[in-house]
C-alpha cells in the first residue's frame, strides 16, 4: 500500500511541474511590456519598474523565472491583482463558498446519479432505465449556462422559491439552486457508468458463485454487485472534479456567488490575464491534489491496487 | 461393480432422435460479413441512429443552405427593432440590437459545427497517432508520450481554454471569422488529445499481443505495415465513438468560452455569442425566445451528435454483438 | 458408492428436463428431454463437448439460470420436491445447504474485492451455519480440509494473491461449507495444470465420500470422468444419448457419438497404443521420404535458406531471461523463463515440447520463430545460425519456411479480414505470383485443409473453432514452409475436432515432408502426432527422449508425474 501511494506521489511531481510549465510559457506569451502587464498598465516610475523586475525575477533566464513561478506557486504567492490586492487573499476570500458548492454539487451527483444509476442497472432495459437514458442524454445536450439560466428563472424569478441572485452574504439555502444546476452537469455521466457497471457486474462469474452459495438476493446485491460497481464509479466521480471546477466558473457567474469561479470570470471581463493565469494555476494545483487522493481512495476501494 | 438402482438402468437414445451432425460442419447458405458490414446493418435497424441522422440533416441543412430557413440577414440590425415581437417573415421576433433572431440562429450553425468538426477531427489524429505510437512501440516512446497527455489531462479543458484565449485574446485581437475559429479550435485540440490518446493506448495494446499479429510477423510483415493494416483498423471502433460523442462535449465547450467572453469575437454569428448576449437582455423578462431559439438548436445539435455517438457504440459493442 | 443401501430413495431425480434460452423473438433449446438420477452419496458424471447443454442443465439444477433462460418442460425433483419452478425463497433456501457448486473458472468466481475468508464465511452464516468468530474458524477449517496449506494466513488474503490451484480449493471449500448434500462441479479443474487437476480431483474425491456428498460433475473428458464416476450421462447437441454404469459405456459404447467419443479421446488412447504407433511411424516414413527430396532441391536453391542438412532445426542452449519489477520499486528481478535449452529436430519428424504453465515451453517457440531475441544460445535453422541473418531479406527468407498455428483460434485470425485475404496475405508480402495466381493458390490451400472454397469470403466470425484452426494451417502453409510451429494448436478443441485437425496435421506431414514442433501441456495428445519429446519444468528440460521411450519408460520423477495425471488413462477400453 505504501509503496503504491510514494509512486503515485512521485508521479504527481513531474505532472505538477509540466502543467505549472505550460501555464508559465502562457503567460510568457502575452505581449506587450511584462512589468506594464504586472502593473496593470499604468505608467510606472523606474524604482517602481526595477522593484518589480527583481520581484519577478524578469531579467533571469527563463527557466529561472519557472523556478520562481512554481516556486510562488507553492508558497501561495501568486502576485497581486491590478488593483493592487494579492491574489491569494482574493482566493482566500473566495475560496470558502467555492469549495462548499463543490461539496455540495458532489454530494447530489454521487448520492442522486449512483442510486439512479443502480436502480436503471438492476432493471436493465425496463421503462425506468430507458427513461433515465432518455433523460441524461437530454442532460449532457443542454449547455449549463442554458440550464443554469432556465433554472434561475423559474424558481428564482417565475416562482420565487430561492433568491435569484446570491451575493456577498451567501447562505447554504441560497447555493442548493446553483448545486443542482453543477451536479446536473455531470450527473448524466455517473447515471451512464453506474448503470453500466452494475449491468456487467450482474452477469459476472463471482455474483453467480455468490447466489449458489445461498446469499439472499440482496446480500448478493450489496456485497458483490454494488461494491464492485462503485470502483470506477468512485475514480470518475473524482476526475469530474476537472468539469466541476469549470463549471463553477459559469455557475457562478450566473447566480453572482462570490466564489473563485467568479473572480476567474471579473478578471477575464477585465483583462487581467496574470490574474486569470494565478487563479487557473490554484485550480490545476486543487485538482492535481484532489486526483492523487482519489487514487488513494481507489486503492482503499481495490485491493488488487494496493498490492500493485 | 455396485447393483444398478432404479433411474440408472444402461440407455441408449434412438438413433433417428439423435442424428450425427458431420463434425465441425461448414454452414455454406449465411451472407458473408465483416465487422463493420455487420456494424452498419445494425446501424440501419436502430432509431436512435436515424433519429440522430434527421436532426444533423436538419443541421447541415442550416449551414450549406441558410435560405431555406430564413430570408433575413442575421447582421442587418436595426434598434428600432429592439425586442420586437414575432412577425411576418420573422418568426421568433427580434433582438436587442433588432437582429431577426432566427436568421441569426440559422446563420449560427456554421460556427458552433465548424469548431466541433475541426477539434474532433484534430483531436482523433493526434490521439490515434500518440495512442498507437505509446501503444505499439512501448518502452521509452510510451513513458513520454504517457507523461506529456498525463501533464495536458491535469489541466481541466476549460479552465485551461480560458488561459489559452485570455492571453491569445491580448496577442491578437483581431482575427476575422477563420481567426478566431482556429484559434478555439487549437486551445480545445490542445487539451482534448490525451483523452483519445488513452483510449487509443489501451486497445493497440489489447491488440497488439493477439496472436493474428505475431502471425503477421511470422509470415515477415514489417512492424508498420502490421501496425497499419492489423493494429489501427481494429483499434478504431473505441475512438470513433469517443470522438463522435466528444463532437458534441466540443460544441458545448464552445458555447461556454463565447459565454465568457473568451469564444467567438461578438462581431462573428455564433449560438454561444447569441446565448451569452441573450443573457443579460432577457434578465429583464423581455423576448425570452432571444435566448430560448438558439439554445435549443444548440441543444439539439449536440443531442444529434451524442445520440449519433451511442448508435455506433451500440453498433460496435463486441458485447451486444453476442447477443 | 456402495456402502449406501440399495433402499435409500434418490436424492436427485431429473425428468424429461427442457430449457430454452430467449434470443430475440425464438425460444433456442439448450437441454431437449433430459432424465437422470442421483443416489445420496453418489458421484455421477455428465459428459459432452461446448454446446452439448451439460453446463445448462447444472445451472438448472440449482436455480442459476442466466436472465433469457427458462425451464419449458419437464421436472427436477430434489428429495422427492419438484424444484423445477420453485421461487426464489425456496431455491435461496437450498443453494449452500442442500446443493453447492463448484464452478468453472477459478479466476472469475471469486470476488476480487473481498479476502478469501470472508467469502467463505458468508456462505456459513448465509446458510445459518456459525455466525461471527466461530464463522471465523470453521472457514480456517474448511480451508484445511479443503488441503490449503497456511490456512490462517490465507483466509486473510485477497484472491488475486492466490494461484489458479488455491483458488479452486478455495471455492471447493464454499461449495461444501454448508455441507450440502448434492455438489454440482461444473469442469472444476479445466483450467488448471494436469497435475493439479488431479491433486484437486484426488482430494474432492476423499473428501466428498467422507462427507457422504453425492456429486454431479460436468466435463468435457470422458477419460477423467470414467475415473472419477460410476455412472456416465453423456450428452449431444442438448440430448442425453446415452447413459448407464461407466465401465459399461467405455467397453461397450452403443451410440455412434459415444462410440467416436471412446475412439478419438485421447487421454483413453494407451489402450489402442499399438493402432496409433502404427500409423505413426507410417506417417513418419513417408515424411521422411518426402522431407529428403525436397532437401534435395533446397541444397542447390538460391531462393530459400537452407543447406539440406538433416536436422533442419537444432537449438543450442537457449536461454531468456525476463526482468521483472520487483517487490519494491527500485528492485529488479532477473528471471529465467527458458534455461539452457537444447534439442533438434529431424527432417520430417515431429518433436512435441511439453510442460504445465509457466514451464517455458511457449517462449522457446517464439524465440525459434524469431519473434523474440534469446539472451544467450543459438538457433540454427537448416544450417543457418539464426544470428548471422541481419538482412531484412534473409529473414524474410527464414520467415518462409518456419509458420506458426497458434491457440486460440478466435485470436489468431484477424476479424477484419475474409478468410481469403488472411489466407492470401503470406503471398502477398512476399509478392508470390499474380492475383490470379494467388486466388488458385488459395483454393488449393483450402483443399488441402479440407474447407470448401465457398468460405473464402467469409469472416473469422461466422467459423467455428476447428474451422479457424484450419484457415489458420492454411496460412501456415502458404509459403511451403518446411517447419510448422504449433504453439497448443489444439489445446482450445472440443476432442472430436482436435482429432480431426491432429489427423489433418499428420497427413499434411506426410505429403509435405513438413517437420513440426508441438507445443502442448497435454502429454495425451503426443502421442497422437510426435516421434521425439522434450519434456520442459520451470524453463529447463527434464527429459528428452523419443515418444515410446517417455510413455513405456519415463526416466524422470516429473515425466511419471505429468504421465500419472493424465486421466483415464488406467482403464481398460474394450477395444
Amino acid at each position: 500500500m505504501w509503496w503504491y501511494v510514494g509512486k503515485r506521489l512521485l508521479q504527481a511531481i513531474p505532472v505538477f511541474l509540466g502543467a505549472t510549465l505550460i501555464l508559465f510559457i502562457l503567460l510568457k506569451l502575452r505581449p506587450g511590456d511584462p512589468i506594464l502587464n504586472l502593473a496593470g498598465n499604468k505608467p510606472v516610475s523606474q524604482e517602481v519598474r526595477d522593484a518589480l523586475a527583481a520581484q519577478y525575477h524578469l531579467d533571469d533566464p527563463l527557466f529561472v523565472q519557472w523556478f520562481q513561478f512554481v516556486k510562488s506557486a507553492i508558497t501561495f504567492d501568486f502576485g497581486e491583482t491590478f488593483a493592487g490586492q494579492p491574489v491569494f487573499d482574493l482566493i482566500k476570500e473566495t475560496f470558502p463558498v467555492t469549495v462548499t458548492l463543490a461539496v455540495m454539487a458532489l454530494s447530489i451527483d454521487a448520492i442522486l446519479g449512483i442510486t439512479l444509476g443502480t436502480i436503471a442497472g438492476l432493471r436493465r432495459n425496463g421503462w425506468f432505465d430507458s427513461s433515465m437514458l432518455v433523460i441524461s442524454l437530454a442532460m449532457l445536450a443542454i449547455p449549463i449556462f442554458v440550464l443554469g439560466f432556465v433554472m434561475q428563472l423559474i424558481f428564482g424569478v417565475k416562482l420565487g422559491w430561492t433568491s435569484p441572485t446570491v451575493g456577498s452574504d451567501w447562505t447554504i439555502g441560497d447555493l442548493i439552486l446553483p448545486a443542482i444546476v453543477l451536479a446536473i452537469a455531470n450527473f448524466a455521466y455517473t447515471i451512464r457508468l453506474t448503470r453500466t457497471s452494475v449491468a456487467e457486474n450482474l452477469s459476472a462469474d463471482h455474483v453467480r458463485t455468490a447466489r449458489a452459495k445461498g446469499l439472499s438476493e440482496r446480500m448478493v446485491v450489496r456485497r458483490h454487485v454494488l461494491r464492485n460497481s462503485l470502483v470506477p464509479v468512485v475514480t470518475y466521480i473524482g476526475i469530474n472534479l476537472g468539469s466541476l471546477m469549470a463549471g463553477a466558473i459559469i455557475t457562478e457567474t450566473i447566480f453572482n456567488i462570490p466564489g473563485v469561479g467568479n473572480a476567474a470570470y471579473t478578471a477575464i471581463f477585465k483583462g487581467e490575464t496574470s490574474t486569470v493565469v494565478a487563479i487557473v494555476t490554484f485550480m490545476v494545483m486543487v485538482y492535481v491534489l484532489m486526483s492523487l487522493l482519489v487514487d488513494l481512495v481507489y486503492a482503499v476501494l481495490d485491493p488488487r491496487i494496493r498490492y500493485a | 461393480m455396485p447393483d444398478i438402482r432404479p433411474g440408472q438402468e444402461r440407455f441408449v437414445a434412438p438413433i433417428d432422435e439423435t442424428p450425427l451432425r458431420a463434425i465441425d460442419a461448414v454452414n455454406v447458405d449465411a451472407v458473408p460479413e465483416n465487422q463493420w458490414k455487420e456494424a452498419w446493418k445494425r446501424l440501419r435497424t436502430s432509431p436512435l441512429f436515424w433519429l440522430a441522422t434527421a436532426i444533423l440533416v436538419v443541421i447541415a441543412l442550416m449551414i450549406f443552405f441558410p435560405s431555406l430557413f430564413t430570408s433575413a440577414d442575421p447582421e442587418r440590425a436595426s434598434l428600432d427593432n429592439s425586442f420586437g415581437p414575432a412577425s411576418d417573415g420573422h418568426p421568433f421576433g427580434f433582438t436587442q440590437q433588432g437582429a431577426d433572431v432566427w436568421a441569426r440562429t440559422v446563420h449560427g450553425a456554421r460556427a458552433s459545427v465548424t469548431i466541433g468538426l475541426l477539434t474532433t477531427i484534430l483531436t482523433a489524429l493526434l490521439g490515434m497517432i500518440t495512442g498507437a505510437i505509446a501503444g505499439y512501440y512501448g518502452g521509452l516512446m510510451d513513458t513520454l508520450i504517457s507523461r506529456f497527455s498525463d501533464i495536458f489531462f491535469s489541466i481541466p479543458l476549460l479552465l485551461a481554454c480560458i488561459v489559452v484565449i485570455s492571453v491569445l485574446n491580448n496577442t491578437f485581437p483581431n482575427r476575422g471569422f477563420w481567426g478566431s475559429v482556429m484559434v478555439v479550435v487549437l486551445a480545445l485540440a490542445t487539451f482534448a488529445w490525451p483523452q483519445i490518446t488513452r483510449q487509443m493506448r489501451g486497445a493497440v495494446l489489447e491488440i497488439k499481443n493477439l496472436e493474428f499479429v505475431d502471425a503477421a510477423t511470422a509470415i515477415g510483415a514489417s512492424k508498420m505495415k502490421n501496425l497499419r493494416r492489423h493494429i489501427v483498423p481494429n483499434a478504431l471502433a473505441p475512438v470513433i465513438v469517443a470522438s463522435t460523442i466528444s463532437l458534441g462535449v466540443f460544441i458545448v465547450a464552445e458555447s461556454s468560452l463565447s459565454f465568457l467572453g473568451l469564444g467567438l469575437p461578438s462581431n462573428v454569428v455564433s449560438w454561444g455569442n447569441d446565448i451569452s448576449a441573450a443573457q443579460n437582455q432577457v434578465r429583464s423578462g423581455q423576448n425570452l425566445d432571444v435566448m430560448f431559439v438558439p439554445a435549443a438548436a444548440l441543444a439539439f445539435t449536440v443531442l444529434g451528435f451524442i445520440l449519433l455517438g451511442e448508435a455506433v457504440r451500440e453498433a460496435l459493442d463486441p458485447k451486444a454483438r453476442k447477443k | 458408492m456402495s456402502t449406501n443401501p440399495v433402499s435409500t430413495g434418490p436424492l436427485l431425480e431429473i425428468e424429461n428436463l427442457e430449457v430454452g434460452f430467449r434470443a430475440g423473438k425464438d425460444l433456442l433449446t439448450a437441454v431437449d428431454g433430459a432424465s437422470l438420477t442421483i443416489y445420496p452419496g453418489q458421484t455421477i458424471a455428465i459428459v459432452g463437448e461446448s454446446g452439448s447443454g451439460k453446463s445448462t442443465l447444472a445451472h438448472a439444477v440449482i436455480g442459476l439460470l442466466p436472465g433469457n433462460g427458462q425451464i419449458t418442460g419437464g421436472a427436477i425433483k430434489f428429495e422427492g420436491t419438484d424444484i423445477s419452478h420453485a421461487n426464489r425463497s425456496q431455491i435461496m433456501a437450498l443453494r449452500g445447504s442442500s446443493i453447492g457448486l463448484v464452478p468453472q473458472d477459478p479466476m472469475s468466481n471469486l470476488n476480487p474485492l473481498w479476502r478469501v475468508g470472508t467469502q467463505i464465511k458468508e456462505a456459513l452464516v448465509a446458510n445459518g451455519v456459525a455466525t461471527g468468530s466461530a464463522a471465523d474458524k470453521r472457514v480456517v477449517e474448511l480451508l484445511e480440509e479443503a488441503g490449503l496449506p497456511d490456512a490462517e494466513r490465507r483466509a486473510r488474503q485477497y484472491p488475486h494473491e492466490f494461484s489458479g490451484g488455491m483458488r479452486q480449493r478455495a471455492l471447493i471449500a464454499m461449495g461444501l461449507a454448508a455441507r450440502p448434500k448434492l455438489l454440482i462441479a461444473d469442469e472444476p479443474t479445466s483450467a488448471l495444470d494436469v497435475t493439479v487437476q488431479k491433486q484437486i480431483l484426488d482430494h474432492l474425491d476423499t473428501l466428498t465420500e467422507s462427507l457422504g456428498v453425492a456429486v454431479m460433475l460436468i466435463t468435457h473428458d470422458l477419460g477423467l470422468a470414467a475415473e472419477r464416476a460410476d455412472h456416465l450421462v453423456v450428452m449431444y447437441r442438448g440430448k442425453i444419448v446415452e447413459s448407464g454404469p461407466a465401465r459399461e459405456i467405455l467397453q461397450r459404447p452403443e451410440h455412434p457419438y459415444t462410440k467416436r467419443l471412446v475412439a478419438k479421446a485421447p487421454s483413453l488412447t494407451s489402450q489402442r497404443l499399438s493402432s496409433v504407433a502404427a500409423a505413426r511411424a507410417e506417417v513418419r516414413e513417408q515424411a521422411v521420404q518426402t522431407a529428403a527430396e525436397i532437401a534435395a532441391e533446397v541444397a542447390h536453391s538460391a531462393t530459400v535458406l537452407g543447406e539440406g542438412v538433416d536436422d533442419i532445426l537444432v537449438v543450442d542452449n537457449l536461454t531468456k531471461v525476463f526482468t521483472l519489477r520487483g517487490a519494491r520499486p527500485w528492485q529488479k528481478v532477473d528471471f529465467a523463463a527458458v534455461e539452457d535449452v537444447s534439442f533438434r529436430l529431424r527432417r520430417g519428424t515431429t518433436m512435441a515440447i511439453v510442460g504445465e504453465s509457466g514451464s517455458g515451453k511457449s517462449t522457446v517457440a517464439r524465440m525459434v520463430l524469431d519473434l523474440l531475441p534469446p539472451t544467450a544460445g543459438r538457433i540454427e535453422f537448416d544450417g543457418h545460425d539464426l544470428r548471422d541473418l541481419k538482412t531484412k531479406a534473409e529473414r524474410l527468407k527464414l520467415r518462409r519456411q518456419m509458420q506458426p498455428v497458434f491457440q486460440n483460434p478466435y485470436a489468431s485470425l484477424d476479424p477484419l479480414y475474409s478468410i481469403y485475404q488472411s489466407i492470401e496475405e503470406p503471398l502477398r508480402t512476399h509478392d508470390v505470383g499474380t492475383k490470379k495466381e494467388r486466388e488458385a493458390k488459395v483454393r488449393d490451400l483450402l483443399d488441402k485443409v479440407s474447407l470448401p472454397t465457398t468460405v473464402m469470403g467469409r469472416y473469422p466470425g461466422e467459423l467455428s473453432g476447428g474451422q479457424r484452426q484450419r484457415v489458420a494451417i492454411a496460412r501456415a502453409l502458404a509459403l511451403d514452409p518446411e517447419v510448422v510451429i504449433c504453439d497448443e494448436a489444439v489445446s482450445a478443441l472440443d476432442v472430436l475436432v482436435q482429432a480431426q485437425i491432429l489427423e489433418l496435421l499428420n497427413d499434411l506431414q506426410a505429403e509435405l515432408g513438413l517437420s513440426y514442433l508441438f507445443i502442448t501441456h497435454d502429454l495425451a495428445v503426443v502421442r497422437q502426432i510426435a516421434d521425439d519429446v522434450l519434456v520442459m519444468q520451470d524453463g529447463k528440460v527434464v527429459e528428452a527422449a523419443s515418444v515410446s521411450q517417455v510413455f513405456d519408460n519415463p526416466s524422470q520423477d516429473y515425466t511419471r508425474r505429468l504421465l500419472d495425471a493424465i486421466p483415464g488413462a488406467s482403464i481398460q477400453l474394450g477395444l
